[in-house]
């Protein structure tokens, strides 16, 4: 009993003693180990590495302990040397799949042991497979050009051929020198290609796996591969492209440079700028409106006074020979019809017309008008050819056509244009001049005005008075106005006027007439105007001065009064002279019966306005007795009784 | 008229090359259809077809499944110490499944597809009812949710696929006719009724992880075994 307690205290003493002088001397139990990992290559076997703790100086032992799911049974570790140190190696009959294993390592030393934390472990899910083995690159060519193939092969030890574990792989590639590295991944076959390759480069290959859960493996050991120097087929088929281009550039540009004219024209067409004479822009720039229109005020527009009717009229006539008349006169149909303004009724009392102006500018727009003009004098000058109209005239049907044949605007019996034409037969009724008003008369003072120019512009008249006295059989006259035709009276003979020009030639005709005789046939009778008053506008207003002695035989009775109404002429100034008429009564033994016009009346003046009155007078005052009496009421404007108060308006 | 011409020719020039530029594009590749029954025009499956197709729906699964057991695992046991104390026990437990290479190739093909179907029909209504529960509770996220009724369906559908497999298998010859007859419900659902609905629900997500894992795997080792030609 004694000893039994001495050995108990003995050994507690010991013991004691032990711990003590370990203590003292340093030592201590083991620190606590660590599981690190535990890992399946092929999940058939699985190995678990601990890390052991402070040893504590003395000398320590490790084990580790498990226990499997849902069983209190603990084994130990089947081998820890398989796998290396602190490792324990589970083989195929120990690992379980789809089984949690519970895993915990001791370290024991003399001082003591320390247990690890426990670790849950299922096989399925610490699968790391080992490296693919037998990575092969090589180089193959293609059409679009070289290109890498590489392959390789799964682990050993890993079964995918019963489909016991899944592989997928990834490799990476890059070129020697660079850092990065390309990777790619290859799912579960064992071989990839790799393009787009730099020619001459030298490239790095490298290649892991992975199950489908689990960790990725190792890089395998890196291959080498040298591409092969080759051109890239891509470029050549860009190259081509881009020069075809560039030739269809250089043509485009070369062919807009020798357009680009027309090309400018056609993008960016001109802007029309004002083009009114006179007109400044730099006077519009500068902002100012009253210069700008000051400037528009051009002298030579509008007419002014200074300028001269007859500047507005034709300048030139040109007499053709008698043969060619009849041609002409075929052409001038043509002419005549399109340069027809207007045709007014044949009893127009050409209200709205407007002064002689209005005839100059139809004149003027009718451009072949001067070559009509033409004609219409020689028509004139035609006399007996013409009887064919004038008996048209005197039966009263002024038709268009026989006008036309005449002068173009001698239509409805209107002075169109008006130097050349013809005197237009109107059909006038019986009614006072007056009736035609101012403008009327106005008109045919403007008519009358070419007859008397200036006596320095009386060469302008290409008539030739000479030239116009050999037409025809005989003396003709030239009566410048509206003649009325009266249908009443069948011994009417033709008679035809001439408007214009031939002013003078009558003058000189007269004395040719008085020699030859006019065998104008038909009367002329003149008409006088009388001034009526001088309107604001610087008119002349004439009106025709009805003598009233007309009714009586032989006897004339000149208005009371003096009158105005002759002109003595137009001096240099371009002002019109009026003569004082001087009554005169004359009487005739014969009987004759003078017109109430002119013929009464006696001018000494023998101007270049000489009217065929005065030749009348000093003529045939039979020829002119004969018709006098129908004729009296006519309204004839001779050339010498009007003023051209064309001068006048302006 | 000539700078016309330069347009129309440049134009025509631009037109051809834009074209001969995306020509490559152009052509397409068309897909012929897959028919079920043997329908015109289409091509029929074959069994490698079926044995593709099935095997990724089972991985399907069990990706779903680990995504679920990972979000409980964060969220309801932050401590890994805390899930090794749990005792998990799974209601197919019961049904004998091969834990290791050598044991599923020793197996028959039949017994093979047998143990597959067994365990798909063991976890339709867990799931459902997993499914539901989660559904209800408003800790999880509608992501959770939808990913739960996905599971639960998959299940369903992979069962399908794996009798049409064995049809198919049985009328090629490879297989008897011994496995219809295990197929019935009824049969396979062993009587612990109870101890699912004891399981809470991270247990259940634990254990059908694996079992999903099991059931990818045996259809992998089954049609590496008949077809072998096919991937393995």
């Amino acid at each position: 009993m004694r000893r039994a307690v001495g050995v108990v205290y003995l050994n507690l003493h010991s013991f004691l003693f032990f711990h003590v002088l370990s203590l003292c001397l340093g030592y201590s139990p083991p620190g606590k180990p660590k599981l690190t990992s535990c890992r399946s290559p092929e999940k058939e076997t699985f190995t678990c590495w601990w890390e052991p703790g402070s040893d504590g100086g003395l000398p320590t032992t490790y084990a580790l302990y498990y226990r499997k799911e849902n069983s209190d049974a603990v084994y130990e570790c089947p081998d820890y040397h398989t796998a290396g140190e602190n490792s324990c190696f589970f083989n195929k009959n120990d690992t379980s799949i789809w089984v949690n294993y519970n895993i915990t390592v001791v370290a024991t030393n003399a001082l003591g042991s320390n247990f690890s934390d426990p670790v849950d472990v299922d096989v399925v899910y610490i699968v790391q497979p080992h490296t693919p083995e037998n990575v092969t690159v090589t180089v193959m060519e293609d059409k679009d050009g070289p290109f890498l193939r590489v392959s390789w092969e799964p682990p050993r030890k890993a079964d995918t051929r019963s489909g016991w574990i899944t592989l997928i792989y990834e490799l990476r590639v890059k070129l020697e020198g660079e850092e990065e590295w390309e990777e790619h991944r290859a799912g579960q076959q064992k071989m990839f290609n790799i393009f787009s390759l730099r020619s001459g480069g030298m490239y790095l290959v490298q290649v892991r796996c992975k199950p489908d859960h689990g960790f990725w493996s190792e890089w395998s050991s890196t291959t080498y591969i040298k591409v092969p120097d080759y051109f890239p087929r891509e470029t050549s088929v860009w190259i081509l492209i881009a020069v075809f281009s560039a030739f269809i550039f250089f043509i485009l540009t070369w062919i807009l440079n020798l357009k680009s004219n027309s090309v400018k024209h056609c993008l960016l067409p001109p802007v029309p700028g004002p083009k009114i004479k006179g007109f400044d822009k730099q006077l519009l720039k500068n902002g100012r409106s009253e210069e700008v229109f000051s400037a528009l005020v051009v002298p030579g527009f509008p007419p002014t006074t200074s300028s001269d009717c007859e500047d507005l009229l034709v300048e030139y006539l040109e007499v053709y020979t008698p043969e060619e008349q009849e041609l002409i006169l075929e052409e001038g149909k043509d002419l005549q019809e399109g340069c027809l303004k207007s045709k007014g009724s044949p009893s127009d009392s050409d209200s709205g017309r407007g002064s002689c102006d209005s005839h100059t500018l139809l004149m003027e727009k009718c451009g072949e008008g001067e070559g009509k003009e033409e004609k219409h004098q020689e028509r004139a000058q035609k006399g007996k050819r013409q009887q064919k109209h004038q008996t048209g005239w005197e039966e009263g049907d002024v038709s268009h056509t026989r006008e036309d044949v005449l002068s173009p605007d001698m239509s409805e019996g209107r002075v169109k244009t008006w130097p050349s034409v013809f005197s237009p037969l109107p059909q006038y009724s019986s009614r006072p001049l007056d009736h035609q008003g101012s403008l009327e008369t106005a008109r045919q003072l403007c008519l009358s005005d070419s007859l008397f120019p200036p006596p320095s512009t009386s060469s302008h008249l290409s008539y030739n008075a000479k030239e116009g006295l050999a037409l025809g059989s005989g003396q003709q006259e030239f009566y410048l106005g509206k003649k009325q035709t009266h249908p009443s009276n069948p011994q009417s003979q033709p008679r035809w006027h001439l408007q214009a020009h031939s002013d003078f030639n009558i003058s000189s005709m007269d004395r040719k007439q008085a020699a030859s005789g006019l065998q104008l046939p038909g009367f002329r009778s003149t008409e006088y105007v009388e001034v009526q008053r001088v309107n604001q506008e610087d008119m002349v207003i004439l009106q025709p001065l009805f003598s009233s002695s007309c009714q009586r035989d032989g006897h004339l009775q000149i208005g009371q009064g003096e009158d105005y109404s002759k002109v003595k002429g137009v001096d240099s100034g371009n002002m019109l002279l009026l003569q004082r008429e001087v009554e005169v009564k004359r009487e005739e033994e014969d009987g004759d019966r003078y017109s109430c016009d002119i013929q009464d009346r006696v001018t000494e003046s023998c101007y270049t306005t000489s009217t065929a009155a005065s030749s009348q007078v000093t003529g045939k005052p039979t020829s002119c007795a004969g018709t006098a009496m129908p004729v009296q009421e006519e309204m004839v404007l001779a050339a010498n009784g009007y003023v051209d108060a064309a001068t006048m308006l302006l | 008229l000539p700078s016309s011409f330069l347009c129309v020719t440049v134009s025509a020039v631009w037109v051809g090359l834009v074209c001969l530029l995306f020509y490559s594009r152009l052509v397409r590749v068309g897909a012929a259809p897959i028919c079920t029954n043997g329908q015109a025009g289409c091509h029929i499956l074959s069994l490698a077809d079926l044995f593709d197709r099935v095997i990724q729906h089972s991985a399907r699964m069990h990706g779903i499944s680990s995504d679920l057991h990972s979000e409980f695992e964060q969220y309801f046991f932050p401590s890994k110490n805390h899930i090794g104390r749990v005792n998990r026990i799974c209601h197919t437990s019961t049904i004998l499944t091969p834990n290791g290479k050598e044991n599923a190739q020793r197996l028959a093909r039949e017994e093979l597809t047998e143990v597959i179907l067994k365990l798909l029909v063991a976890w339709r209504d867990p799931l459902w009812h997993f499914q539901q529960s989660i559904a209800h509770h408003h800790d999880f996220n509608n992501f959770s949710s939808n990913k739960a009724l996905e599971m639960s369906d998959m299940v369903h559908e992979l069962r399908k696929g794996v009798e049409k497999v064995a049809e198919k298998m049985q009328m090629l010859g490879i297989i008897s006719n011994s496995v219809n007859s295990l197929t019935s419900p009824e049969a396979l659902i062993p009587s612990d009724r109870a101890e699912w609905r004891l399981m809470k629900d991270y247990v259940l997500l634990y254990c059908f992880r694996r079992d999903s894992n099991k059931v990818q795997n045996y259809l992998k080792i089954l049609k590496c075994r008949i077809i072998p030609q096919h991937e393995c």
